[in-house]
Protein backbone atom coordinates (compact mmCIF):
# COMPACT_ATOMS: atom_id res chain seq x y z
CA UNK A 1 0.00 0.00 0.00
CA UNK A 2 1.22 3.20 -0.70
CA UNK A 3 1.23 6.25 1.22
CA UNK A 4 1.41 10.09 0.30
CA UNK A 5 3.91 12.12 2.14
CA UNK A 6 2.66 15.80 2.49
CA UNK A 7 5.73 17.13 3.26
CA UNK A 8 8.18 15.43 1.26
CA UNK A 9 5.62 15.38 -1.68
CA UNK A 10 6.13 12.07 -2.88
CA UNK A 11 4.24 8.78 -2.47
CA UNK A 12 6.01 5.73 -1.06
CA UNK A 13 4.87 1.88 -0.13
CA UNK A 14 4.42 1.87 3.37
CA UNK A 15 6.23 -1.53 3.90
CA UNK A 16 9.57 0.70 3.36
CA UNK A 17 9.39 3.28 6.30
CA UNK A 18 7.97 0.40 8.71
CA UNK A 19 10.14 -1.99 7.48
CA UNK A 20 13.16 0.34 8.12
CA UNK A 21 12.22 1.72 11.05
CA UNK A 22 11.85 -2.19 12.21
CA UNK A 23 15.31 -2.75 10.97
CA UNK A 24 16.75 0.27 12.72
CA UNK A 25 14.77 -0.32 15.95
CA UNK A 26 15.80 -3.65 15.76
CA UNK A 27 19.11 -2.49 15.92
CA UNK A 28 18.37 -0.28 18.49
CA UNK A 29 17.01 -2.44 20.65
CA UNK A 30 20.33 -4.60 20.46
CA UNK A 31 23.16 -2.06 20.46
CA UNK A 32 21.34 0.90 22.75
CA UNK A 33 21.83 3.29 19.69
CA UNK A 34 19.40 5.87 18.44
CA UNK A 35 19.75 4.50 14.77
CA UNK A 36 19.65 7.45 13.19
CA UNK A 37 22.54 7.52 11.62
CA UNK A 38 21.59 4.81 9.65
CA UNK A 39 18.02 5.63 9.34
CA UNK A 40 18.52 8.97 7.54
CA UNK A 41 20.83 7.99 4.30
CA UNK A 42 18.41 4.78 3.79
CA UNK A 43 15.85 7.47 3.56
CA UNK A 44 17.82 9.42 1.16
CA UNK A 45 18.28 6.35 -0.69
CA UNK A 46 14.32 5.73 -1.28
CA UNK A 47 13.89 9.39 -2.35
CA UNK A 48 13.08 11.26 0.43
CA UNK A 49 14.42 14.77 0.33
CA UNK A 50 17.75 14.69 2.52
CA UNK A 51 16.75 17.52 4.56
CA UNK A 52 13.24 16.12 5.17
CA UNK A 53 14.74 12.62 5.84
CA UNK A 54 16.98 14.04 8.59
CA UNK A 55 14.35 16.39 10.28
CA UNK A 56 11.73 13.74 10.00
CA UNK A 57 14.43 11.09 12.00
CA UNK A 58 14.38 13.89 14.55
CA UNK A 59 11.20 14.01 15.13
CA UNK A 60 11.36 9.70 15.40
CA UNK A 61 13.81 9.62 17.44
CA UNK A 62 11.78 12.05 19.95
CA UNK A 63 9.37 8.93 20.39
CA UNK A 64 12.07 5.94 20.56
CA UNK A 65 13.79 7.69 23.04
CA UNK A 66 11.29 9.12 25.42
CA UNK A 67 10.39 5.21 25.93
CA UNK A 68 14.25 4.79 26.73
CA UNK A 69 14.40 7.54 29.06
CA UNK A 70 10.81 6.65 31.40
CA UNK A 71 12.14 2.94 31.51
CA UNK A 72 15.60 4.36 32.88
CA UNK A 73 13.92 7.10 34.72
CA UNK A 74 11.81 3.96 36.58
CA UNK A 75 14.81 2.42 37.76
CA UNK A 76 16.80 5.41 38.93
CA UNK A 77 19.76 5.17 36.06
CA UNK A 78 19.01 8.82 35.26
CA UNK A 79 21.76 11.40 36.23
CA UNK A 80 19.44 14.63 35.61
CA UNK A 81 21.95 16.35 36.84
CA UNK A 82 24.78 15.54 34.14
CA UNK A 83 21.73 15.21 31.65
CA UNK A 84 20.94 19.00 32.37
CA UNK A 85 24.51 19.76 31.54
CA UNK A 86 24.62 18.19 28.53
CA UNK A 87 21.25 19.30 27.63
CA UNK A 88 22.48 23.15 27.72
CA UNK A 89 25.43 22.29 25.51
CA UNK A 90 22.75 20.50 23.22
CA UNK A 91 20.34 23.53 22.84
CA UNK A 92 23.08 25.77 21.90
CA UNK A 93 24.84 23.18 19.53
CA UNK A 94 20.57 22.49 18.10
CA UNK A 95 20.61 26.47 17.50
CA UNK A 96 23.96 26.26 15.31
CA UNK A 97 23.10 23.22 13.25
CA UNK A 98 19.79 24.32 12.42
CA UNK A 99 20.84 27.50 11.17
CA UNK A 100 24.09 26.19 9.95
CA UNK A 101 22.01 24.26 7.54
CA UNK A 102 20.21 27.08 6.38
CA UNK A 103 22.93 28.72 5.15
CA UNK A 104 24.31 25.19 3.92
CA UNK A 105 21.31 24.73 1.89
CA UNK A 106 21.09 28.77 0.56
CA UNK A 107 24.84 27.70 -1.25
CA UNK A 108 23.59 24.80 -2.21
CA UNK A 109 26.39 22.55 -0.66
CA UNK A 110 23.89 20.86 2.12
CA UNK A 111 23.69 17.66 0.82
CA UNK A 112 27.73 17.71 0.48
CA UNK A 113 28.41 18.83 3.90
CA UNK A 114 25.67 16.19 5.34
CA UNK A 115 26.99 13.07 3.15
CA UNK A 116 31.42 14.01 3.83
CA UNK A 117 30.04 14.07 7.88
CA UNK A 118 28.35 10.91 7.65
CA UNK A 119 31.12 9.41 5.83
CA UNK A 120 33.51 10.86 8.19
CA UNK A 121 31.31 9.73 11.55
CA UNK A 122 29.61 6.38 10.23
CA UNK A 123 33.64 5.94 9.53
CA UNK A 124 34.87 6.48 12.77
CA UNK A 125 32.11 4.36 14.86
CA UNK A 126 32.07 1.79 12.24
CA UNK A 127 35.84 1.10 12.91
CA UNK A 128 35.52 1.93 16.89
CA UNK A 129 33.02 -0.76 17.34
CA UNK A 130 34.62 -3.05 15.04
CA UNK A 131 38.32 -2.84 16.43
CA UNK A 132 36.13 -2.74 20.15
CA UNK A 133 34.73 -5.66 19.71
CA UNK A 134 37.61 -7.39 18.49
CA UNK A 135 39.37 -6.43 21.35
CA UNK A 136 36.95 -7.04 23.82
CA UNK A 137 37.52 -10.82 22.69
CA UNK A 138 41.23 -10.14 23.66
CA UNK A 139 39.83 -8.91 26.96
CA UNK A 140 43.18 -8.41 29.01
CA UNK A 141 44.81 -6.34 26.57
CA UNK A 142 41.65 -4.40 25.65
CA UNK A 143 41.44 -3.47 29.22
CA UNK A 144 44.94 -2.18 29.70
CA UNK A 145 44.61 0.25 27.01
CA UNK A 146 41.71 1.83 28.35
CA UNK A 147 43.25 2.16 31.25
CA UNK A 148 46.07 3.55 30.03
CA UNK A 149 44.23 6.77 27.47
CA UNK A 150 41.48 6.74 30.46
CA UNK A 151 44.71 8.15 32.76
CA UNK A 152 45.77 11.08 30.45
CA UNK A 153 41.97 11.62 29.51
CA UNK A 154 41.20 12.19 33.46
CA UNK A 155 44.45 14.07 33.93
CA UNK A 156 43.38 16.52 31.64
CA UNK A 157 39.94 16.46 32.56
CA UNK A 158 40.86 17.45 36.59
CA UNK A 159 42.93 20.35 35.46
CA UNK A 160 40.20 22.29 33.74
CA UNK A 161 37.94 24.75 35.96
CA UNK A 162 34.24 24.78 37.18
CA UNK A 163 34.70 21.24 38.77
CA UNK A 164 31.77 19.38 40.02
CA UNK A 165 30.43 16.01 41.43
CA UNK A 166 27.94 14.31 40.09
CA UNK A 167 26.68 11.82 42.38
CA UNK A 168 24.13 9.67 40.29
CA UNK A 169 27.16 8.87 38.07
CA UNK A 170 29.80 8.74 41.24
CA UNK A 171 32.41 11.21 39.35
CA UNK A 172 33.74 14.74 39.28
CA UNK A 173 33.98 17.09 36.73
CA UNK A 174 34.38 20.67 34.85
CA UNK A 175 31.12 21.76 33.94
CA UNK A 176 32.38 22.96 30.90
CA UNK A 177 32.90 19.18 29.56
CA UNK A 178 29.19 18.27 29.56
CA UNK A 179 28.19 21.26 27.76
CA UNK A 180 30.61 20.87 25.18
CA UNK A 181 29.97 17.66 24.42
CA UNK A 182 26.19 18.40 24.43
CA UNK A 183 26.71 21.20 22.11
CA UNK A 184 28.59 18.71 19.71
CA UNK A 185 25.49 16.22 19.65
CA UNK A 186 23.11 19.03 18.99
CA UNK A 187 25.01 20.41 16.15
CA UNK A 188 25.60 16.78 14.56
CA UNK A 189 21.84 16.15 15.82
CA UNK A 190 20.19 19.24 13.67
CA UNK A 191 22.67 18.86 10.54
CA UNK A 192 22.32 15.12 10.21
CA UNK A 193 18.78 13.97 11.90
CA UNK A 194 20.74 11.55 14.12
CA UNK A 195 20.04 11.44 18.13
CA UNK A 196 23.80 11.48 18.97
CA UNK A 197 24.03 8.10 21.41
CA UNK A 198 26.03 6.16 19.27
CA UNK A 199 28.96 8.60 19.78
CA UNK A 200 27.89 10.20 23.06
CA UNK A 201 27.75 6.92 24.61
CA UNK A 202 31.50 5.99 23.86
CA UNK A 203 32.35 9.42 24.65
CA UNK A 204 30.51 9.29 28.17
CA UNK A 205 32.09 6.44 28.94
CA UNK A 206 35.73 6.78 28.20
CA UNK A 207 35.69 9.81 28.71
CA UNK A 208 33.53 11.13 31.51
CA UNK A 209 34.18 7.99 32.87
CA UNK A 210 30.39 7.28 33.92
CA UNK A 211 28.93 4.02 34.64
CA UNK A 212 27.20 2.16 32.04
CA UNK A 213 24.10 1.46 33.11
CA UNK A 214 23.67 5.24 34.38
CA UNK A 215 25.07 6.13 30.63
CA UNK A 216 22.37 5.01 28.53
CA UNK A 217 19.99 6.40 30.92
CA UNK A 218 21.36 9.63 30.82
CA UNK A 219 21.93 9.86 26.67
CA UNK A 220 18.83 9.01 26.11
CA UNK A 221 17.26 11.57 28.40
CA UNK A 222 19.68 14.29 26.73
CA UNK A 223 18.96 13.16 23.48
CA UNK A 224 14.71 13.31 23.91
CA UNK A 225 15.32 17.27 24.79
CA UNK A 226 17.88 17.92 22.14
CA UNK A 227 16.08 16.27 19.33
CA UNK A 228 12.62 17.77 20.60
CA UNK A 229 14.18 21.08 20.03
CA UNK A 230 15.66 20.16 16.86
CA UNK A 231 12.24 18.35 15.64
CA UNK A 232 10.46 22.23 16.74
CA UNK A 233 13.52 24.19 14.88
CA UNK A 234 13.54 22.25 11.80
CA UNK A 235 9.84 22.75 10.73
CA UNK A 236 9.22 26.35 12.05
CA UNK A 237 12.62 27.26 10.06
CA UNK A 238 12.69 25.05 7.28
CA UNK A 239 9.66 23.29 7.40
CA UNK A 240 10.96 20.01 6.26
CA UNK A 241 9.20 17.68 9.29
CA UNK A 242 6.78 15.14 7.55
CA UNK A 243 4.68 14.38 10.06
CA UNK A 244 2.92 11.10 8.24
CA UNK A 245 6.42 9.83 7.28
CA UNK A 246 7.68 10.22 11.28
CA UNK A 247 4.70 8.46 12.18
CA UNK A 248 5.36 5.21 10.16
CA UNK A 249 8.69 4.89 11.04
CA UNK A 250 7.68 5.14 14.73
CA UNK A 251 5.30 2.23 14.34
CA UNK A 252 8.02 0.35 12.79
CA UNK A 253 11.03 1.45 15.37
CA UNK A 254 9.29 1.23 18.19
CA UNK A 255 7.85 -2.39 17.71
CA UNK A 256 11.59 -3.68 16.60
CA UNK A 257 13.50 -1.87 19.70
CA UNK A 258 11.27 -4.60 22.04
CA UNK A 259 12.04 -7.13 20.13
CA UNK A 260 15.81 -6.19 19.92
CA UNK A 261 15.63 -5.46 23.44
CA UNK A 262 14.64 -8.97 24.00
CA UNK A 263 16.95 -10.87 21.68
CA UNK A 264 19.96 -9.12 22.84
CA UNK A 265 19.93 -10.56 25.93
CA UNK A 266 19.98 -13.95 23.96
CA UNK A 267 23.05 -13.19 21.88
CA UNK A 268 26.31 -13.01 22.38
CA UNK A 269 27.99 -8.86 22.70
CA UNK A 270 30.87 -9.40 20.63
CA UNK A 271 28.92 -11.58 17.24
CA UNK A 272 26.56 -8.26 17.44
CA UNK A 273 29.11 -5.63 17.71
CA UNK A 274 30.88 -6.81 14.48
CA UNK A 275 27.41 -7.06 13.28
CA UNK A 276 26.88 -3.81 13.26
CA UNK A 277 30.15 -2.25 12.97
CA UNK A 278 30.07 -4.34 9.33
CA UNK A 279 26.90 -2.87 8.47
CA UNK A 280 27.69 1.03 9.35
CA UNK A 281 30.85 0.69 7.27
CA UNK A 282 28.67 -1.09 4.27
CA UNK A 283 26.64 2.55 4.73
CA UNK A 284 30.22 4.24 4.40
CA UNK A 285 31.55 2.31 1.53
CA UNK A 286 28.03 2.91 -0.37
CA UNK A 287 28.19 7.07 0.41
CA UNK A 288 31.87 7.12 -0.47
CA UNK A 289 31.25 5.23 -4.12
CA UNK A 290 28.23 8.14 -3.94
CA UNK A 291 30.67 10.51 -3.73
CA UNK A 292 33.71 9.52 -6.47
CA UNK A 293 31.26 7.41 -8.92
CA UNK A 294 30.34 9.73 -11.57
CA UNK A 295 26.46 10.03 -10.44
CA UNK A 296 23.67 9.28 -13.10
CA UNK A 297 21.81 12.77 -12.60
CA UNK A 298 24.13 16.00 -12.45
CA UNK A 299 21.04 18.11 -11.14
CA UNK A 300 19.08 17.68 -8.12
CA UNK A 301 15.60 19.80 -6.57
CA UNK A 302 16.69 23.29 -5.22
CA UNK A 303 16.08 23.89 -1.47
CA UNK A 304 14.27 26.59 -2.15
CA UNK A 305 13.01 29.52 -3.88
CA UNK B 1 -41.06 35.01 -51.64
CA UNK B 2 -40.63 32.86 -54.79
CA UNK B 3 -37.33 34.66 -55.17
CA UNK B 4 -36.51 33.66 -51.55
CA UNK B 5 -37.47 30.27 -52.12
CA UNK B 6 -35.22 29.86 -55.34
CA UNK B 7 -32.58 31.75 -53.27
CA UNK B 8 -32.43 28.93 -50.58
CA UNK B 9 -33.11 26.08 -52.61
CA UNK B 10 -29.77 26.84 -54.57
CA UNK B 11 -27.71 27.35 -51.15
CA UNK B 12 -28.66 23.93 -50.86
CA UNK B 13 -28.13 22.70 -53.54
CA UNK B 14 -24.77 24.18 -53.35
CA UNK B 15 -23.62 22.98 -49.82
CA UNK B 16 -24.13 19.42 -51.18
CA UNK B 17 -22.38 19.86 -54.23
CA UNK B 18 -19.48 21.16 -52.07
CA UNK B 19 -19.64 18.50 -49.83
CA UNK B 20 -20.22 15.53 -52.70
CA UNK B 21 -16.52 17.56 -54.23
CA UNK B 22 -15.30 17.45 -50.96
CA UNK B 23 -15.84 13.41 -50.86
CA UNK B 24 -15.46 12.52 -54.02
CA UNK B 25 -12.59 13.98 -54.41
CA UNK B 26 -10.54 13.12 -50.90
CA UNK B 27 -12.67 10.07 -50.18
CA UNK B 28 -13.69 11.49 -46.71
CA UNK B 29 -16.00 13.70 -44.74
CA UNK B 30 -14.32 17.17 -42.61
CA UNK B 31 -14.79 17.01 -38.66
CA UNK B 32 -13.93 19.46 -36.12
CA UNK B 33 -11.51 18.59 -33.76
CA UNK B 34 -12.36 17.80 -30.26
CA UNK B 35 -10.36 16.82 -26.95
CA UNK B 36 -11.59 15.85 -24.12
CA UNK B 37 -9.66 14.65 -21.17
CA UNK B 38 -11.26 11.55 -19.17
CA UNK B 39 -10.18 13.19 -15.86
CA UNK B 40 -10.18 17.18 -15.03
CA UNK B 41 -9.92 16.82 -11.38
CA UNK B 42 -7.09 14.63 -9.98
CA UNK B 43 -7.57 14.41 -6.34
CA UNK B 44 -3.95 14.18 -4.22
CA UNK B 45 -5.49 12.50 -0.85
CA UNK B 46 -3.37 9.79 1.17
CA UNK B 47 -3.55 7.05 -1.47
CA UNK B 48 -3.09 8.72 -4.10
CA UNK B 49 -0.21 7.35 -6.10
CA UNK B 50 -0.34 9.23 -10.00
CA UNK B 51 -3.38 8.65 -11.89
CA UNK B 52 -4.67 7.78 -15.36
CA UNK B 53 -5.75 10.38 -17.68
CA UNK B 54 -7.19 9.48 -21.57
CA UNK B 55 -7.44 11.67 -23.99
CA UNK B 56 -10.18 11.25 -26.86
CA UNK B 57 -11.78 12.76 -29.38
CA UNK B 58 -12.41 13.36 -33.29
CA UNK B 59 -10.31 15.33 -35.79
CA UNK B 60 -10.54 15.51 -39.50
CA UNK B 61 -9.12 11.88 -41.30
CA UNK B 62 -5.59 12.34 -43.15
CA UNK B 63 -4.79 15.00 -40.51
CA UNK B 64 -1.74 13.63 -37.87
CA UNK B 65 -2.37 14.15 -33.93
CA UNK B 66 0.06 16.09 -31.94
CA UNK B 67 -0.95 15.86 -28.16
CA UNK B 68 0.74 18.15 -25.46
CA UNK B 69 0.36 18.32 -21.86
CA UNK B 70 1.63 20.64 -19.61
CA UNK B 71 1.22 23.57 -17.57
CA UNK B 72 1.85 27.04 -17.44
CA UNK B 73 5.75 28.32 -17.77
CA UNK B 74 7.15 28.58 -14.24
CA UNK B 75 11.47 29.31 -13.28
CA UNK B 76 12.84 26.90 -11.43
CA UNK B 77 15.64 26.54 -9.46
CA UNK B 78 18.13 23.63 -9.40
CA UNK B 79 21.20 21.93 -7.93
CA UNK B 80 24.48 21.62 -10.47
CA UNK B 81 26.49 18.79 -9.53
CA UNK B 82 30.06 18.53 -10.82
CA UNK B 83 33.79 17.31 -9.92
CA UNK B 84 35.46 19.08 -7.60
CA UNK B 85 39.58 18.67 -7.43
CA UNK B 86 39.08 16.07 -9.70
CA UNK B 87 37.72 12.85 -7.09
CA UNK B 88 34.78 14.12 -5.15
CA UNK B 89 31.05 14.47 -7.27
CA UNK B 90 29.43 17.76 -5.30
CA UNK B 91 26.75 20.57 -5.97
CA UNK B 92 28.60 23.08 -7.48
CA UNK B 93 25.95 25.74 -7.89
CA UNK B 94 22.25 26.91 -8.99
CA UNK B 95 20.60 26.29 -12.75
CA UNK B 96 18.20 29.48 -12.81
CA UNK B 97 15.52 28.18 -15.64
CA UNK B 98 12.89 30.47 -16.50
CA UNK B 99 10.07 30.53 -18.76
CA UNK B 100 10.01 26.69 -18.29
CA UNK B 101 6.87 24.19 -17.23
CA UNK B 102 6.95 21.50 -14.81
CA UNK B 103 5.44 18.92 -16.52
CA UNK B 104 5.85 18.43 -20.26
CA UNK B 105 4.61 15.52 -22.33
CA UNK B 106 4.47 15.60 -26.22
CA UNK B 107 2.54 12.58 -28.08
CA UNK B 108 2.47 12.74 -31.34
CA UNK B 109 0.84 9.99 -34.72
CA UNK B 110 4.82 10.73 -36.14
CA UNK B 111 7.55 12.42 -35.28
CA UNK B 112 7.34 15.50 -35.15
CA UNK B 113 10.11 17.28 -37.37
CA UNK B 114 8.40 14.88 -39.93
CA UNK B 115 4.80 16.39 -39.78
CA UNK B 116 5.66 20.09 -38.58
CA UNK B 117 7.56 23.04 -40.46
CA UNK B 118 10.25 24.10 -37.48
CA UNK B 119 8.69 27.56 -37.55
CA UNK B 120 5.53 25.82 -36.77
CA UNK B 121 7.23 24.01 -34.12
CA UNK B 122 8.60 26.71 -32.15
CA UNK B 123 5.54 29.03 -32.62
CA UNK B 124 3.75 26.21 -30.48
CA UNK B 125 6.62 24.85 -28.08
CA UNK B 126 6.20 21.28 -29.66
CA UNK B 127 8.79 19.13 -28.42
CA UNK B 128 12.28 19.20 -26.47
CA UNK B 129 14.31 21.45 -29.21
CA UNK B 130 11.80 23.97 -29.53
CA UNK B 131 11.43 23.96 -25.49
CA UNK B 132 14.92 24.56 -25.42
CA UNK B 133 14.83 27.58 -27.92
CA UNK B 134 11.84 29.06 -25.43
CA UNK B 135 13.36 28.80 -22.28
CA UNK B 136 16.17 30.93 -20.69
CA UNK B 137 19.02 30.02 -18.39
CA UNK B 138 21.56 31.07 -16.59
CA UNK B 139 24.54 30.09 -18.32
CA UNK B 140 27.76 31.75 -20.32
CA UNK B 141 26.87 30.37 -24.11
CA UNK B 142 24.75 28.00 -25.97
CA UNK B 143 26.74 25.25 -25.88
CA UNK B 144 26.29 25.18 -22.28
CA UNK B 145 22.54 25.93 -22.69
CA UNK B 146 22.26 22.78 -24.56
CA UNK B 147 23.88 21.08 -22.39
CA UNK B 148 22.20 21.91 -19.17
CA UNK B 149 19.08 21.59 -21.13
CA UNK B 150 19.50 18.07 -21.93
CA UNK B 151 20.64 17.30 -18.27
CA UNK B 152 17.60 19.15 -17.14
CA UNK B 153 15.64 16.70 -19.42
CA UNK B 154 17.14 13.52 -18.05
CA UNK B 155 16.24 14.70 -14.89
CA UNK B 156 12.32 15.61 -15.70
CA UNK B 157 12.15 12.26 -17.44
CA UNK B 158 13.62 10.54 -14.36
CA UNK B 159 11.22 11.20 -12.70
CA UNK B 160 8.56 10.87 -14.39
CA UNK B 161 7.77 15.04 -15.30
CA UNK B 162 8.62 14.72 -18.90
CA UNK B 163 8.72 12.33 -21.65
CA UNK B 164 7.99 12.37 -25.49
CA UNK B 165 6.51 9.51 -27.28
CA UNK B 166 5.24 8.39 -31.35
CA UNK B 167 2.57 6.02 -31.84
CA UNK B 168 1.26 5.78 -29.10
CA UNK B 169 -2.33 7.68 -30.30
CA UNK B 170 -4.49 5.41 -31.32
CA UNK B 171 -6.20 6.39 -33.99
CA UNK B 172 -9.53 5.03 -35.41
CA UNK B 173 -11.64 5.57 -38.94
CA UNK B 174 -15.82 5.51 -38.70
CA UNK B 175 -18.24 7.49 -40.61
CA UNK B 176 -15.83 9.91 -42.61
CA UNK B 177 -14.03 10.85 -39.22
CA UNK B 178 -10.83 10.16 -37.40
CA UNK B 179 -11.65 8.97 -33.66
CA UNK B 180 -8.12 9.23 -31.58
CA UNK B 181 -7.27 8.22 -28.25
CA UNK B 182 -4.46 7.67 -25.45
CA UNK B 183 -3.73 6.68 -22.35
CA UNK B 184 -1.00 7.86 -20.08
CA UNK B 185 0.24 7.58 -16.95
CA UNK B 186 -0.35 11.02 -14.80
CA UNK B 187 2.57 10.98 -12.29
CA UNK B 188 2.62 11.06 -8.56
CA UNK B 189 5.45 14.08 -8.75
CA UNK B 190 3.71 16.39 -10.08
CA UNK B 191 2.83 18.93 -7.98
CA UNK B 192 -1.03 20.44 -7.65
CA UNK B 193 -2.03 22.58 -10.28
CA UNK B 194 -3.57 23.46 -13.12
CA UNK B 195 -2.72 21.67 -16.77
CA UNK B 196 -3.63 21.74 -20.11
CA UNK B 197 -4.20 18.68 -23.30
CA UNK B 198 -3.77 20.75 -26.52
CA UNK B 199 -4.29 18.90 -29.32
CA UNK B 200 -2.75 19.90 -32.34
CA UNK B 201 -4.19 18.41 -35.67
CA UNK B 202 -1.55 18.71 -38.73
CA UNK B 203 -2.09 18.51 -42.50
CA UNK B 204 1.21 19.76 -44.77
CA UNK B 205 3.62 20.81 -42.36
CA UNK B 206 0.94 23.11 -40.71
CA UNK B 207 -1.10 22.85 -37.38
CA UNK B 208 -4.41 23.58 -39.10
CA UNK B 209 -6.77 23.14 -36.14
CA UNK B 210 -6.37 23.20 -31.88
CA UNK B 211 -8.46 21.83 -29.39
CA UNK B 212 -8.18 22.22 -25.57
CA UNK B 213 -8.98 20.22 -22.15
CA UNK B 214 -7.88 21.10 -18.77
CA UNK B 215 -6.82 18.35 -15.60
CA UNK B 216 -6.62 20.04 -12.31
CA UNK B 217 -4.37 18.46 -9.83
CA UNK B 218 -5.11 19.53 -6.30
CA UNK B 219 -4.14 18.21 -2.50
CA UNK B 220 -7.48 17.42 -0.41
CA UNK B 221 -8.59 16.28 2.61
CA UNK B 222 -5.86 15.79 5.58
CA UNK B 223 -3.22 15.69 3.05
CA UNK B 224 -4.14 19.26 2.15
CA UNK B 225 -4.34 20.33 5.93
CA UNK B 226 -0.69 18.94 6.95
CA UNK B 227 0.59 20.45 3.97
CA UNK B 228 -1.22 23.93 4.52
CA UNK B 229 -0.22 23.87 8.26
CA UNK B 230 3.68 22.70 7.94
CA UNK B 231 3.92 25.69 5.63
CA UNK B 232 1.52 28.05 7.82
CA UNK B 233 1.41 27.10 10.51
CA UNK B 234 4.86 26.06 11.36
CA UNK B 235 5.35 26.16 15.21
CA UNK B 236 1.66 24.16 16.41
CA UNK B 237 2.74 21.45 12.87
CA UNK B 238 5.82 21.60 15.22
CA UNK B 239 4.07 21.20 18.51
CA UNK B 240 1.86 18.28 17.34
CA UNK B 241 4.11 16.22 15.66
CA UNK B 242 6.50 16.71 18.69
CA UNK B 243 3.62 16.17 21.61
CA UNK B 244 2.45 12.92 19.12
CA UNK B 245 6.03 11.37 19.34
CA UNK B 246 5.98 11.79 22.65
CA UNK B 247 2.52 10.17 23.14
CA UNK B 248 3.76 7.19 20.91
CA UNK B 249 6.79 6.81 23.60
CA UNK B 250 5.39 7.04 26.17
CA UNK B 251 2.76 4.11 24.95
CA UNK B 252 4.93 2.11 23.79
CA UNK B 253 7.04 2.41 27.04
CA UNK B 254 4.32 1.44 29.07
CA UNK B 255 3.53 -1.56 26.91
CA UNK B 256 6.93 -2.60 27.15
CA UNK B 257 7.10 -2.06 30.97
CA UNK B 258 3.94 -4.46 31.61
CA UNK B 259 5.61 -7.05 29.66
CA UNK B 260 8.82 -6.55 31.93
CA UNK B 261 10.70 -5.89 28.92
CA UNK B 262 13.95 -3.38 29.58
CA UNK B 263 16.05 -1.13 27.39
Amino acid sequence: MYLYLPVALTSINVLIPVGLGLLVGLLSGLFGVGGGFLMTPILIMFGIPSTVAAATDSNQIVAASVSGTYAHWKVGNVDFKMGIYLLAGGFLGGLVGVEGIKILRAMGDADFVIKITYVLMLGIVGTYMFVESLQSIRKKKHEETLEQKGSKVAIFLRSLPLQTHFEKSGVTHSAIVPIILGGLVGVLAAIMGVGGGFLMVPVMFYVLRMPMHVIVGTSLFQILFTCIEVTFLQSYTNHTVDFILAVLLLIGSTIGAQVGATFGRKLKGDQLKILLAVIVLAVTVKIVFELTLSPSLLLSQGGGH
Amino acid sequence: MKLQNWVGKAFIIFQVAVMFLVVFFTGRASAQLTAKANHDHITVDFFYHGSTVSVRGVSDPDTDLIIKLTCDDDHQVLRKKGKVGGLLWMNVGELKIENVPNVYYIHSTKDVEDILSRDEINKYIIGYPALERHIKMNVQDEGEKTRWFNEFVKFRESSNLYATTTGKISLSEKDGVQNYYILTQWPYQAPPGHYTVTVYAVRDKKVIETATSSVLVEQVGMVKSFADMARNNAAAYGMISILAALGAGFGVGLVFRKNGGAH
